[in-house]
């Protein structure tokens, strides 16, 4: 496992749950850039995802690491106010119709926004046209769809048909435990992932080629 | 268990049948590799039903799978496509589900609302009395019509449920005993089983309620799990009346990759979950250990059980190593793929089934199905395709 410079992004990365809150009430206390709190944090989350890769760490500890950071942006949110985020990309994402589950979704969301980028939550059961107007309205490279239930990916090949259909250069990722590459071509995403942090992996990706 | 007719052809084809199931599951090799498919919501599709017919008409429910089983091969049934009653939970205002027909589409798969209906600060009162706790806190946050436990409607609703349950369960047993007795075709399992974990992690805490309570409060989910352990026991032996000829299901859901890490798992899913298990079968009880996901590194565990004490059913998990693990001391279950039988060619389905017999069922010890619960997304025609495929070959 790697070891992190920073005492807070070490924190975050060891799922040091009160000791996190604590440096970044001291941090802030003291007149830190919330800005570079966030950075660290975001290490931190990156160290989590790599653990994740490497088999260190299992779902339970993304989880964590996931909630640890939404507690501390509660922190940190309110003195960002002025300061200009800076993101990575911008992720629209969202359960498809006829699918309510939104555990995974949720996840992937967390680790998105924990890695530094803007997402768009659409929530569940989202009709197709519902993402092609987020698509549209935020000109998103990257939409995720996410279905736990097998007897959704009709409704996912028919959201993906109608996002193509606008013309515009979006990567499409499928996610769900069950998904496959021949589920992948079958409904016409870019990508498919099983695991939350494949998104975020892929976001990388995707992001970097820019 | 079902009262079949002394001596008639029907009670041929059903102890024919049974012998066959029950030989797999003794890890013997039977006359023909035995079929046991689970037949979910693609059951209404081959009998030309909605899914909110079959959610909600239990006459359609059951007429679906008296199709299935009278049209196909199969040697033992799962019972109707849908285990669940809308009706009965429409009743009494349960919050915790969306249905096909009220909340959803009428062909949309039904689907239970996850949440944190247990709070993290009630595991003492759970612990203390889960009876008491259930009935005074958890139906009435889950049901709109128990929200004021002693109020008239909340009443209604005890009265309205209880007679609900009952009705279905007592129908669920008439549709077993006529399949029996008029088909000749003997159910698949008796009772339902639940992992501890599992009971406090699907409708308890939930599942990010449940992991995040690992890092924060670990030894609340070992007090947890240790006090069901003989609530789950007595539970699959009371829903199977105490039949023990016929396994017991037990759906696992959070002990799969990669929800715990090898600590956790051998500490807080597992020691409870085995419990359960030799609990049962020391009363004679033998589980379907459906394994929902990839339950590869934990094989070795699974291993130590007695042996014919479950039945491991292969979904994720590699089923190569599931064979050399457990090959011989326990029937495995499964092996076609819900995407196969989803995207493939009927062709595709027979080559895959052919392989699969020869590879794996070749010793005894074996049941076909597919790897997980059939939904709507299965084509009918690959299921056919499965049946004539495992006929074809599946003879010893």
């Amino acid at each position: 496992m790697g070891t992190l410079g920073d005492e807070l992004s070490s924190a975050m990365a060891e799922l040091e749950e009160e000791k996190v809150l604590d440096l970044v009430k001291e941090r802030l206390a003291a007149g830190e850039d919330p800005l570079a709190l966030v950075r660290s944090l975001q290490d931190g989350m990156t160290e989590v995802g790599a653990r994740f890769e490497s088999g260190d760490y299992f779902l339970n500890e993304l989880v964590m690491s996931g909630e640890i950071m939404k507690e501390a942006m509660v922190e940190i949110e309110p003195l960002l106010h002025g300061a200009e985020q800076e993101y990575h990309g911008l992720v629209v994402i969202g359960t498809v119709k006829g699918d309510i589950h939104d555990l995974g979704k949720n996840i992937v969301v967390m680790l998105l926004k924990g890695a530094g980028y803007e997402v768009v939550d659409l929530g569940v059961d989202v009709p197709a046209e519902q993402f092609v107007e987020a698509v549209k309205e935020h000109n998103a490279r990257l939409v995720g769809m996410c279905a736990l239930l097998t007897a959704s990916q009709a409704s996912m090949k028919e959201t993906i048909d109608k996002v193509r259909s606008t013309g515009l250069d979006t990567k499409i990722v499928i996610g769900g435990s069950y998904m496959n590459e021949t589920i992948r071509e079958n409904v016409g995403a870019d990508y498919f992932g099983t695991t939350a942090n494949d998104a975020v992996k892929l976001a990388e990706q995707v992001f970097a080629s820019a | 268990m079902e009262d079949v007719a002394v001596g008639t052809p029907t009670e041929q084809l059903y102890q024919e049948r049974l012998t066959r199931y029950v030989t797999a599951m003794d890890v013997g090799k039977p006359d023909k590799v035995p079929i046991r498919l689970n037949l979910g919501e693609v059951a209404a599709t081959y009998a030309g039903f909605t899914l909110e017919e079959i959610y909600y008409d239990r006459e359609k429910n059951t007429a679906a799978a008296t199709k299935v089983l009278t049209e196909l091969d199969l040697d033992v049934t799962p019972g109707a496509p849908s285990l669940w009653w809308a009706s009965l939970h429409d009743a009494v205002g349960a919050r915790y589900l969306r249905w096909a027909g009220r909340e959803l589409d009428m062909n949309t798969q039904f689907q239970f609302v996850e949440g944190e209906y247990m709070l993290a600060d009630e595991y003492d009162a759970f612990i203390a009395d889960p009876t008491r706790w259930i009935l005074e806190t958890y139906l009435p946050r889950i049901h709109v019509d128990f929200a004021e436990p002693g109020s008239y409607r909340a009443n209604l609703a005890l009265v309205k449920g209880a007679w609900g349950l009952h009705s279905l369960l007592e129908g669920m047993g008439q549709d077993a005993a006529r399949w029996a007795t008029d088909y000749g075709m003997p159910s698949a399992f008796s009772g339902l089983g639940k992992a501890p974990f599992d009971t406090l992690g699907d409708t308890l805490r939930g599942m990010k309620g449940i992991l995040l309570d690992l890092h924060r409060r670990p030894e609340k989910i070992l007090a947890a799990t240790d006090m069901l352990v003989p609530h789950n026991v007595y539970y699959a032996l009371a829903s199977a009346a105490g039949d023990t000829l016929l396994p017991d299901l037990m759906p696992l859901h959070r002990g799969s990759l990669p929800f715990l890490n090898p600590k956790q798992w051998d500490t807080y899913y597992w020691p409870s979950l085995k419990r359960v298990l030799e609990g049962l079968w020391a009363q004679g009880k033998r589980t379907i250990f459906y394994a929902e996901g990839n339950w590869t590194p934990y094989l070795d565990k699974i291993a130590e059980l007695p042996d014919r004490s479950i039945v491991f059913h292969v979904d994720q998990t590699d089923i190569a190593e599931a064979k050399r693990i457990l090959g011989g001391r326990f029937c495995l279950s499964g092996g076609v793929p819900n995407t196969l039988l989803a995207y493939g060619t009927p062709g595709d389905v027979a080559d895959h089934c052919k392989r699969l017999i020869e590879e794996y069922a070749a010793d005894g010890g074996f049941i076909v199905d597919s790897c997980s619960v059939m939904q709507t997304d299965v084509q009918v025609a690959n299921v056919v395709a499965l049946v004539e495929a495992v006929r074809a070959h599946g003879v010893y």
